[in-house]
């Protein structure tokens, strides 16, 4: 992928790695504000109802504490100002377990901590919809009209007919995003001026948010967010925390601080909706597959709704000439549901990639032989040619590199002791776009030194993205990657997209890229010349004797991008490792092969596609948020019992990238990685463990009770 | 956190001393459990009594004078450097197998060999002071949000309609097979010694109380004696993921052989009751049979015959039949692959 001389494409090392392994990066709470006070949310005990009364003498009287703030005081502000989930304070109704009812500000953290627990609440209780297992028959479909029913031919007579065919039914069950960084903010007013340092994905987007539900101009808020220790969604749109601060710090007129705690992450910043999904399968008898119904039935919170796409990978994964994609929501008493790594497509991914296992073994079918002859030459939903699509490359290189051809056919053939070994493939895709960014890209010059210096409000989720702004930079600019200053994560800075659905790399190194070249265009221009060979911008602020230069530049996609269907593609091959007494699964080896355009940067970029594998085993074998249905509470709100993967439950993990070009899906060919690498996991695993065992479990997450 | 008093102590008498006639006081060693449950409000301590700088540490050979008889470990030792004392590696390799399948490095690097034994059930209910609990809040009788709750992770055996939760401790187990014993002390009387086997208790109508320490008592030393378990011993955990989690279920077993015949097996079971769960009916079908897998089925299948699952838990029955049957079996054989 490396180009001669260009730093773009080699594996360099995070640029920010020092600072951020010695501590010196500064997170949002990490910022030296002076005279801070601690705000500490309290919460909600039950999931349904209105709150009677609220005590909140015990706790103003309680030592350090500087003001009790609850839907009784709380200044008014805009509810539908693009904060998520509600829960802002504004009325006394309850709408699910853990919604925030109020917080305590304090001089100390433990004095404000200690405080909130001396508020006594008395509700009127309504009964909670909270069971989605009764309430799931009353789905109904959703507003979303991108959600509406998706038919191509006849589904559902094609699969009455059918000679081969699978019918099966999918869970997953709630997940959380639990970054390790909980999300966190600084508020500190300046006249009319608020600075809000807070992890988020979407900087302007959170801007935006927090000035509306102010109700106040959008000027006068300030987004600071150059470092985010994770996010997978849950920091894209912004919550009731971030405002909830600025108007702690408004009532008491002193910079605050407010951190959830990790049993709070549950119930403030939205979730992984649990989903059934019922995918029906037909095919012929040689393997060629003749109906594919996708029907989804999910859950959304009680005002708005959200349905993440669990149908997307069906769309387009396979040539199929009936098709059925359906979605069902029923309102609950849970928190609104967000995007969550790989929205719909991991989820959706393991029941299509499942059900595509189940019907290849029917067929006596190889699963990647099945999945090549339904390959599709141009996108089924829309028709459109893909600006390139690399499954085929993927499946076939990953099959050599991960010694396919030792799979056994049937299951239950290869046992190793007390252990029997499986494998697994399945597919994944994700859509690549780029979204609208501006850049800014300043040149500075001493002598024969010079340096830039990059700005854009964009997020950097901890993927690496100053580093591979800096390589795009340095090669447009021709100069040296540690001559290169990247600054990010201010809304003061020129408005970029988000970090979010894998558009964060194509968005912001097409905006730095093209940055780059106006600015050497304009160094051109100014000089005057003209030049058989195209100097870089470096070489111009030395032969012009240019101290100072700037320029801006506001990227927008290609003109003709939606002409073609674009998406990243990967091929997953796991091996697993079943203790056949206790059902143990272990993923020895995992290998992710992916085709997404140019690879900026093949060390970060092998982080963050293991990365996105590592929480599709999560998925697969551990990761599970428990509600009791009977009152809508998590059961599960700490690390010790909601499993993320551990060291040991990962063994050695393998990525590998399709070289590929694809200028059709923007000027760069970078089309995004954060999404995919999720995406086919957890079906690769469950396709293993099948393989190991004869067992297909069709619920997750796996865990060794469902494999007795 | 509520504000509590913190008391810093250097030997054993001020400790006790310093935590007589206060029932709301605690002894406050690793932390690693108790500072949780007071950030979580479960615990409401009014004053820590620091021990950490007690000489409670060592780890050392018992002798009645002429021979070895046993071991010492200090209740205020490490679980890490528990697990990897050259004494316990050789004599007692079942307990440091249990203490390492616990927690994780980092935990383990804080937590005391006495507070192991004492750290409090894991049952979400009890974490969260929204939910009903009987051992959280005794006076109140609020109920058990388990008992018709989610409650997979819940006891089998020996549970009340009060509380059924589980022990989450590994150390204790290993312990309960072993025979250890509990030395304390107190500021009034002299030292007292506690079998492990009586040391926790079943929820009965007090779950609040987790153990058979009384007010006051400080937890000195755990005694394990010599035995003939060192060759054929396995700690044997299944859990959801494989580190950081407790146990679904867990199994030391540890077996002394004549030939093949069995001279002695001792087996208990963690994740199963509200104290490490010594499998006695299991053991005494062993005793003077051949150590083959048929009679370990059957041994297994005789103890938990007696399982009284829940709800979400029934898989606890076949899991732990499974889960003896291949303890015994690696105890055996020191095939563990």
């Amino acid at each position: 992928m490396q180009e001669k001389n260009k730093v773009t494409g080699t594996p360099v090392s995070r640029i920010d790695g020092i600072l951020k392994v010695t501590g010196k990066a500064a997170y949002a709470t990490d910022y030296p504000v002076k005279n801070i006070a601690y705000a500490v949310l309290f919460k909600s005990t039950i999931a349904a109802g209105t709150i009677r009364s609220l005590d909140t003498g015990p706790a103003e009287k309680s030592p350090g504490v500087l003001a009790v703030i609850t839907h009784k005081n709380a200044p008014k502000l805009k509810i539908d100002g693009g904060i998520r989930g509600g829960a802002l304070l504004q009325s006394p109704k309850i709408e699910f377990h853990g919604q925030h009812i109020g917080l305590v500000v304090a001089e100390t953290y433990e004095q404000a901590r200690h405080a909130a627990r001396l508020v006594k609440v008395e509700y009127i209780k309504s009964e909670p919809r909270v069971d989605f297992e009764k309430l799931s028959k009353e789905a109904v479909l959703p507003k979303d009209k991108e959600k509406a029913d998706a038919k191509r031919g006849d589904a559902k007579a094609a699969l009455q007919n059918a000679e081969f065919k699978v019918e099966a039914v999918y869970g997953t069950p709630i997940e959380h995003h639990h970054p390790l960084e909980p999300h966190s903010t600084i508020a500190e007013w300046q006249g009319e001026n608020v600075v809000l340092y807070n992890s988020s994905q979407i900087v302007n987007g959170a801007q935006m948010a927090a000035a509306a539900t102010l109700n106040i101009k959008p000027e006068n808020v300030r987004i600071v967010s150059p470092y985010i220790g994770g996010g997978f969604g849950s920091k894209g749109g912004q919550w009731a925390n971030l405002v909830l601060t600025a108007v702690a710090a408004k009532v008491v007129n002193r910079p605050v601080k407010l951190a959830l705690t990790r049993q709070q992450m549950v119930n403030s910043v939205g979730l992984r909706q649990k989903n059934h999904q019922k995918v029906s399968l037909a095919a012929t008898k040689d393997g060629k597959l003749t109906a594919l119904a996708h029907e989804t039935t999910t859950h959304c919170a009680i005002e708005n709704e959200f349905v993440e796409p669990c149908g997307d990978c069906s769309k387009i994964m396979y040539e199929v000439p009936n098709s059925l994609i359906t979605y069902r929501v029923v309102p609950m008493n849970l928190i609104l549901p967000t995007y969550t790594r790989g929205p719909g497509k991991s989820t959706g991914s393991f029941a299509l990639e499942s059900a595509m296992d189940e019907l290849a073994y029917q067929l006596k079918m190889d699963p990647i032989e099945f999945r090549l002859k339904n390959e599709p030459t141009r996108d089924p939903s829309n028709g459109k040619p893909w600006s390139s699509r690399t499954t085929v490359q993927c499946l076939q290189e990953g099959a050599k590199a991960f010694g396919w051809e030792k799979r056994k056919a049937e299951p239950r053939q290869n046992q190793q002791g007390n252990f029997l070994i499986g494998y697994g493939v399945a597919c994944g895709t994700y859509p690549a776009h780029q979204r609208p960014s501006s850049a800014r890209v300043s040149l500075n010059r001493k002598g024969n030194a010079i340096t830039a210096r990059v700005e854009l409000a964009a997020a950097d989720l901890g993927t690496g993205t100053h580093t591979i702004l800096a390589q795009t930079a340095a090669d447009a600019l021709g100069l040296p990657l540690n001559q290169i200053t990247v600054k990010l994560g201010d809304s003061d800075l020129p408005p970029a997209a988000g970090a979010v659905g894998s558009v964060g790399a194509s968005s912001y190194a097409n905006a730095v890229h093209d940055a780059c070249v106006k600015l050497t265009d304009e160094l051109i221009a100014k000089s005057g010349k003209q030049f058989f060979v195209r100097p870089t911008a470096a070489q111009l602020m030395v032969s012009e004797n240019v101290a100072d230069y700037q320029t801006r530049v506001d990227a927008k996609p290609p003109a003709n991008a939606d002409q073609y269907s674009s998406h990243s593609f990967n091929a997953n091959f796991a091996e697993v490792r079943v203790d056949i007494a206790t059902g143990m699964v272990r993923v020895t080896r995992f290998l992710a092969v992916t085709g997404a355009g140019k690879i900026l940067n093949p060390k970060t970029a092998r982080s963050q596609i293991i990365g996105g594998n590592v929480w599709g085993i999560g998925m697969a074998l551990t990761e599970e948020s428990v509600v009791d249905p009977r009152w809508g509470n998590f059961v599960t709100r700490s690390f010790g019992d909601y499993h993320v993967p551990a060291n040991l439950d990962i063994g050695a993990m393998e990525a590998i990238f399709i070289r590929e070009d694809d200028r059709a899906s923007n000027a760069l060919g970078v089309k995004g990685i954060g999404e995919v690498g999720i995406v086919g996991v957890a079906a690769a695993v469950a396709n293993a463990v099948f393989n190991a065992t004869g067992k297909r479990v069709r619920e997750l997450p796996i865990t060794p009770d469902k494999l007795l | 956190m509520r504000p509590f008093k913190f008391t810093t102590v250097s030997d054993i008498s001020s400790a006790t001393n310093s935590v007589a006639g206060k029932p709301n006081a605690r002894f406050l060693a690793g932390g690693t459990n108790l500072l949780d449950l007071m950030k979580e409000d479960v615990e409401r301590p009014e004053e820590l009594i620091d021990i950490t700088r007690l000489n409670l540490t060592q780890i050392k050979p018992l002798t009645d004078g002429a021979n070895e008889i046993g071991i010492s470990i200090g209740a205020l030792g490490k679980n890490t450097d528990a697990a990897n004392h050259p004494l316990i590696r050789q004599h007692y390799p079942l307990l440091a197998q249990a203490i390492l399948a616990g927690a994780s490095g980092q935990i383990r690097n804080m937590a005391t060999n006495g507070g192991n034994l004492l750290q409090r059930t894991r049952c979400p209910y009890f974490y969260d002071v929204a939910m009903p609990c009987n051992k959280r809040e005794p006076g109140e009788q609020p109920g058990c949000g388990a008992r018709e709750g989610i409650n997979r992770m819940h006891a089998i055996f020996g549970w009340s309609e009060k509380c059924v939760a589980v022990h989450p401790s590994d150390m204790a187990v290993a312990l309960a097979a072993l025979d250890a014993v509990i030395k304390v002390r107190s500021a009034s009387g002299p030292e007292r010694i506690i079998a492990l086997a009586d040391f926790h208790r079943l929820p009965e109508d007090r779950p609040e109380i987790d153990t058979n320490l009384r007010p006051g008592e400080l937890i000195t030393a755990i005694e394990l004696p010599k035995n003939r378990f060192a060759e054929k011993s396995y700690y044997l955990k299944v859990r959801d993921r494989s580190s950081y989690a407790f146990a679904l279920i867990s199994v030391a077993a540890a077996l002394e052989l004549d030939g093949n015949r069995i001279v002695q097996a001792r087996i208990a079971l963690g994740g199963v009751a509200h104290k490490p769960w010594r499998a006695l009916k299991a053991e005494q079908l062993l005793v003077g049979q051949e150590a083959t897998e048929a009679n370990f089925k059957r041994a297994a299948e005789a103890e938990m015959a007696d399982a009284k699952p829940l709800e979400h838990n029934a898989f606890k029955v076949e899991l732990g039949k499974r889960s003896m049957v291949r303890a015994l079996q690696v105890a055996l054989t020191g095939n563990r692959s």
